[in-house]
């Protein structure tokens, strides 16, 4: 911001800000205005801009008969790729905090390949797996494991940072010394003190499984990004309002979250190291 | 009231050798500090106790029973430890109900134990609030109430006050021995504070390079100690060349006298300094034949003397002792 302020002045990042905004709000609002506003492009004008917008169209997906089959598929998968990344990276992550504290550059660093590996390479493994687990990949389910993997990127560095804002090694011990199983640690004491990662961690799984449309077209899964790109070659106008009403549905998720976050009994949760000064 | 003892414990972790044939043994009721520098094995003791560690050999005994390998949450023992460990996302009370939920204690008799400890600690107010509402003082006493409220047969504390304020710490310092003596815990007790250690131990076993340098009542440890290193670690010690053989003589402030008449006692000096302490002062003293600065501790209306004084000295009889060179 220093270097943007000595080059445009004062008003430097207001400018950065403006256009950066433009850049990614210009092509949603002229999305949107395709979906609702019932003018061709060739006969807008400034005059038209508030003329024959109708909200009616977004209802019209909602008829389609694969809409409730591909977006059901999609939270069913959601959901399960939510469970299996949670069932898998909590004790993960707690096994390599606590043993073997050394691996964690090298955990951190296979989590962040499946961002650096594009998702078509994931895809053309799949391919040749293919005719050796039919069994497997003729499950709508088997995009579970597929899209717990392409979540790890975010979902480990969430419940990794939970784990460094916690004292995990003293709680654990002082839990095991009060004569607790690892299960009754585990969901006594650390998965409470884990809430916030947990919830960060479900909420860009959750994320991830309804956005995810590469892997789903080559295995032929009706989820709901396939459904959605070929219901608006179909239907164009009411396709992209149903792209509109998914990517406000994700604000909504990420608004939830944050809100989540802030709650007064998640802060109450946290161990302030300033409240520990008042002696 | 349970005794516990450790026999030949030896641990390393990969080449360090953290403990070397410990041999310890706590009586019934009986409050031993583990005192040391960082590094000496003090915690990796009280963690074998605990169960955190198993060590690579020796046996760990509590009563009769040998439970080397017991796992953690299986031993009777209560922990308070060094850094705050209560849980954030439990109150106060439920904090300190935790260890009575997981032995399944009933509902009446859990809450009774709650309320009784928590007076014990002085907290019976606080049961309430949540860990971060509390200053670090308090946090200590809850995790203390939370470590008795299971009847432990053992009371491990390690290094329980070390994060605390100087006020605070000596409080419950002396809180910490009346609660013991109360309750008569077989207690052992880590820390690297020598004040700590002496104020509240009925013995302090000194450790250096995970091995047991002395054990004894801290008269024994302060006045009579064993070992060089005991004399350095505990207490403070002036060190002066053996004028009558090889080695030095190591020699505590208190244990040497000083006259204002240059020709009183063996060793004359210059005062170089002088630091009032309220009851005592320390009187630095620059010793002539040696050429080395003694600090010398005096009662603080006993001497008048000032920087640049001559004066004499000399070790109190029967005092001090000889490192071989």
């Amino acid at each position: 911001m220093a270097v943007v302020k000595n080059l445009l002045g004062k008003s430097g990042p207001k400018i950065v800000i403006l256009v950066t905004s433009i850049f990614f709000l210009l092509p949603l609002l002229a999305m949107t205005r395709f979906a609702f506003q019932n003018i061709g492009v060739f006969d807008l004008s400034w005059s038209k801009a508030f003329d024959k917008w109708t909200f009616g169209i977004v209802t019209k997906p909602f008829e389609d008969q694969y809409f409730t089959d591909s977006l059901y598929l999609s939270f069913k998968i959601a959901i399960g790729t939510a469970a299996l990344t949670l069932g898998l990276l909590i004790p993960t992550a707690i096994w390599v905090h606590l043993r073997v504290p050394k691996a964690r550059v090298l955990v951190e660093f296979m989590t962040v390949l499946p961002y650096v590996i594009p998702a078509i390479a994931l895809v053309a493994g799949i391919v040749v797996i293919k005719p050796h687990a039919r069994w497997f990949l003729n499950s709508d389910l088997s995009l579970i494991p597929f899209y717990t993997v392409l979540a790890l990127p975010f979902t480990y560095r969430a419940i990794d940072s939970g784990l460094r804002a916690i004292e995990l090694r003293t709680l654990v011990d002082a839990s095991r010394n009060l004569g607790a199983g690892w299960m009754r640690t585990m969901s006594k004491v650390i998965v409470p003190n884990l809430r916030s990662a947990i919830i960060s961690a479900t909420f860009l799984t959750v994320a991830v499984a309804l956005g995810e449309f590469t892997i789903a077209n080559v295995l032929l899964k009706q989820t709901f990004p396939p459904f959605i790109n070929e219901y608006r070659m179909r239907e164009p106008r009411a396709g992209y309002a149903l792209a509109v009403l998914s990517l406000l549905f994700t604000i909504f998720i990420f608004g939830l979250l944050s809100v989540a976050l802030r709650s007064p009994s998640t802060k109450s949760h946290q161990n302030s190291p300033k409240s520990r000064e008042l002696s | 009231m349970t005794s516990i003892s450790f026999r030949g414990i030896r641990k390393t972790f990969g080449s360090t050798v953290a403990l070397e044939a410990l041999d310890l043994e706590l009586q019934p009721g009986e409050l031993v500090s583990l005192l040391g520098p960082s590094g000496c094995g003090k915690t990796t003791a009280l963690r074998i106790a605990a169960g955190f560690e198993i060590p690579d050999n020796g046996i760990v005994s509590l009563g009769d029973n040998d439970i080397t390998r017991t796992s953690a949450h299986r031993r009777n023992m209560g922990m308070v430890f060094q850094s705050y460990s209560l849980f954030p996302n439990l109150t106060v009370a439920q904090n300190v109900e935790f260890g009575l939920r997981n032995r399944k204690v009933e509902k009446v008799k859990r809450n009774s134990r709650v309320g009784e400890m928590l007076e014990l600690v002085q907290l019976s107010d606080l049961g309430k609030r949540y860990p971060h509402q509390l200053s670090g003082g308090q946090q200590q006493r809850v995790a203390l109430a939370r470590a008795l409220a299971v009847q432990p047969e053992v009371l491990l504390l390690d290094e329980p006050l070390s994060a605390l304020d100087a006020k605070v710490r000596a409080t419950l310092r002396d809180e910490i021995r009346r609660i013991q003596t109360e309750l008569k815990t077989t207690t052992l007790f880590v820390t690297h504070d020598q004040d700590e250690a002496l104020a509240i131990s009925d013995r302090i076993g000194v450790m250096s390079n995970g091995r047991l340098e002395q054990l004894g009542t801290p008269e024994d440890v302060y006045l009579r100690p064993a070992s060089p290193f005991v004399a350095r670690f505990v207490g403070s010690i002036n060190e002066l060349p053996n004028v009558n053989g090889s080695g030095q003589i190591l020699v505590r402030p208190e244990d040497v006298t000083i006259s204002v008449d240059e020709n009183e006692l063996t060793m004359r000096g210059t005062v170089t300094r002088v630091t009032f302490q309220g009851p005592v002062k320390i009187i630095s003293v620059r010793v002539d034949v040696v050429d080395q600065l003694i600090n010398v501790h005096a009662a603080s209306g006993s001497v008048h003397t000032e920087v640049g004084d001559r004066v004499s000295v000399a070790v109190a009889p029967g005092r001090g002792i000889i490192e071989a060179a």
